[in-house]
């Protein structure tokens, strides 16, 4: 019979590995603000068009929603995690800006500079 | 969490801890070392230096975070930097014998957030998860140790231990008040009953606030599993969430998280294989201010009218339908799993003598960087607006900052330096509040804004005492008169003796801080309510009755203004210098903003 605390232990074994399962471990890791305050700065729009570019076939990118994470000046914000990169953050990233970052960024690994929260 | 294979980086990040422990310890002369070193090298171009606020390991200090890979190694001295130098950042292997390998909750927002100015002054407790992990998927919860503090409570700990933890942690209540949490678990603890509540006070109202719903929509499961272990703790086995149907993307993330969490086993009957039982429910509220206060709140769960009702008897000893009723807000139970898990000994570390770990601000108003921040107490305001906020937009100056939102008072420039804790923000003549801090630049009026914050509290008055609900009236109809250049001389006494009586005769916290604003003002910016009474002027030109519009020369008679003004109150030809009657114009202001000549002036 398991301890609560031994069950929790295994029970996060587990999460990881479904975490890992659903691409956790992809070269690219890409997270976008969908808070109520970042939705109504138009973060839906920037989910879809990373939601279709992994649908019609963008490799190793891993796309998740996160919470605020508190630049509220400038949202919607996308964060790209790569290994062995520091991570980036993009503010007030639109449909189009979302659409270069595909482009420049997870296909080319090019950092937009510009766009680039400091 | 997961292991990566590291590869060479583009560039390397040193964040150093500027901390007061680690600045005793001398980390700042750590930095010329460093940049000694790199420059024997020549890669000072590749690897960049940056400081930032208390990592919370004071024990361990100086801190030295090297990223990519985050590694962070502790107290390094100057001896050990040209080890480091050379084999972590020339070589890519971290020198292992200094490195700190802790699976710290708090410190794992820096891995991404770190390195950027925003967030490298703050220190994320209660909001660790948020902007981290996805908030509708409680594997992502659960990998970053979610849940363990509530085993580790069922395992191994009776309720007195978890009482006495919190009540070593030092946290006070986070929604205004400022209550030592484990007291108040205590309290509640011993009272006889045989039905206990727990109950998440996510009723958040203030104007400019919006702590509460960004920590729900970021990271829902923190609140439950801060709820359940008062739930244990206490001996209750049932828990609700009372907040406002105003935040539907909120609701609809707890409601989610509840439902997961029954899954799992986390909640519900025999939580993870115990004999602790312990569910939760949500209750929407209407929208109401006074439904925040504890008592009003407890009413509105009831089914009665949100009004609150004078204490004692306080809900710990007779709540929710007369039973003990233990009640938190948001921020409060997020900081309950972190305390449990990392302990209460290093809590207490963090903070002031007082005011022990963080507090959550929403940051906004006339500030470059608005946001949600999270920084130790005892951070300064001048630190929170300046170093966070990135100071005042378009080179205007600083001129007041408004904490603790509708209940609180204006600081003016000479209490910036007013380190944050519940007693020297008292001492300044403001609350910590639940955390709204609304920044104001020369260009606000503070009559204007006294009576913004009055028309709130007035409009959201329950009006079940006389002083609230009559006394704001008049106050507001005083301020009123003021701004529209009709004060009389005594108008201020007036103001200040129906304030202190409104504080000291209303029933709840609304009315015992309803007049705050307006004192504060009176006592920090007493010039600008005389000149409103006495000169009729309005120094930021904010109160329109006060203000008139006139063109000069620079007219080039475009025609701009004219097309603007809905009144028709601009007359001049084509290329001709334009005019306004002052009869006609409602003062509305088009004619300024429309004109790209600035010859539309305002006095």
């Amino acid at each position: 019979m398991l301890t609560p605390l031994q069950r929790i232990k295994k029970m996060r074994a587990e999460a990881i590995n479904r975490i890992i399962g659903k691409g956790y471990l992809s070269t690219k890791r890409v997270y976008v603000g969908m808070a109520t305050c970042e939705i109504a700065a138009g973060s839906s729009e920037v989910m879809e068009v990373f939601e279709s570019a992994i649908k019609n076939g963008l490799p190793d990118v891993y796309l998740s929603k996160k919470g605020c994470a508190g630049r509220c000046n400038l949202e919607p914000t996308v964060e790209v995690v790569e290994e062995g990169r520091i991570p980036v953050k993009y503010g007030k990233v639109n449909r189009e800006k979302a659409k270069d970052i595909i482009e420049r960024h997870l296909k080319k690994g090019e950092i937009i500079e510009e766009w680039v929260i400091k | 969490m997961i292991k990566q294979k590291t590869k060479k980086p583009d560039k390397f990040v040193i964040t150093l801890c500027d901390g007061p422990t680690c600045m005793h310890k001398k980390s700042k002369d750590l930095e010329t070392i460093i940049q000694k070193e790199l420059d024997k090298y020549r890669i000072h171009n590749a690897v960049e230096i940056k400081l930032s606020g208390c990592l919370g390991m004071c024990d361990k200090g100086p801190i030295m975070i090297v990223n990519p890979g985050y590694t962070m190694y502790g107290s390094v001295h100057e001896k050990d930097i040209p080890e480091i130098v050379e084999n972590h950042l020339l070589n890519g292997r971290p020198v292992s014998r200094l490195v700190i390998d802790e699976d710290h909750l708090y410190n794992r927002f820096f891995r991404i957030f770190g390195d950027i100015a925003f967030f490298g002054k703050q220190m994320r407790i209660a909001l660790r998860n948020c902007g981290i992990i996805d908030p509708e998927n409680i594997d992502d919860y659960i990998a970053l140790r979610g849940y363990e503090a509530l085993a580790k409570v069922v395992t191994d700990m009776s309720p007195q231990q978890v009482i006495d933890e919190v009540k070593k942690s030092g946290l006070r209540g986070r929604g205004g008040a400022g209550f030592a949490t484990g007291l108040k678990w205590e309290f509640t603890s011993k009272a006889q009953g045989d039905a206990k509540y727990v109950i998440c006070n996510a009723d958040e109202g203030d104007p400019g606030a919006f702590m509460d719903r960004s920590a729900i929509e970021g990271d829902p499961h923190t609140v439950i599993e801060g709820m359940i272990i008062g739930g244990y703790a206490i001996g209750s086995s049932r828990g609700i969430i009372y907040i406002r149907a105003e935040y539907p993307l909120a609701i609809k993330r707890l409601e989610k998280a509840i439902a997961l969490a029954r899954d799992y086993g986390l909640l519900g009957k025999n939580i993870l294989g115990s004999d602790f039982s312990f569910d939760i429910e949500i209750r929407l509220g209407a929208g109401a201010f006074v439904c925040g206060e504890e008592t009003a709140l407890i009413h509105s769960i009831e089914g009665c009218r949100g009004m609150p009702r004078p204490r004692p008897p306080y809900p710990s000893i007779s709540g929710l339908f007369g039973k003990p009723t233990l009640i938190n807000n948001v921020e409060t139970w997020a900081n309950i799993p972190v305390i449990i898990l990392d302990g209460a000994k290093w809590f207490s570390s963090i903070g002031t003598e007082k005011s022990k770990g963080t507090k959550v601000f929403a940051l906004a108003g006339k500030v470059k960087n608005t946001g949600l921040v999270e920084v130790p107490m005892g951070t300064t305001l001048r630190e929170i607006i300046f170093d966070i906020g990135g100071g005042i937009p378009n080179n205007k100056k600083f001129k007041a900052v408004q904490t603790g939102g509708p209940s609180g008072g204006c600081l003016p420039e000479n209490y910036l330096d007013t380190r944050i804790d519940y007693e020297s923000l008292a001492a300044a003549g403001s609350i910590m509040g639940s955390g709204g801090m609304i920044v104001i630049d020369e260009d606000s009026c503070m009559v204007k804004m006294a009576k913004f914050f009055l028309e709130f509290t007035q409009n959201e008055s329950c009006g079940k005492c006389t002083p609230c609900r009559e006394g704001t009236k008049r106050m507001l109809e005083i301020l009123n008169r003021i701004s529209q250049g009709n004060g009389a001389e005594d108008d201020i006494d007036k103001l200040e003796r129906l304030g202190s009586m409104i504080k000291k005769a209303s029933l709840c916290g609304l009315g015992q801080s309803a007049p705050n604003p307006v004192l504060s003002t009176i006592k920090n910016f007493r010039q600008e309510y005389e000149e409103h009474i006495k000169e009729k002027k309005c120094r930021a030109r904010e109160c329109v009755n006060l203000v008139s519009y006139t063109i000069i020369e620079k007219c080039i008679g475009c025609g701009a203004c004219k097309r603007a003004c809905p009144v028709s109150a601009i007359t001049g030809s084509l290329k001709q210098l334009h005019s306004i009657n002052q009869d006609k114009c409602i003062k509305c202001g088009r004619c300024f903003e429309a004109c790209k000549f600035s010859a539309v002036v305002k006095s």
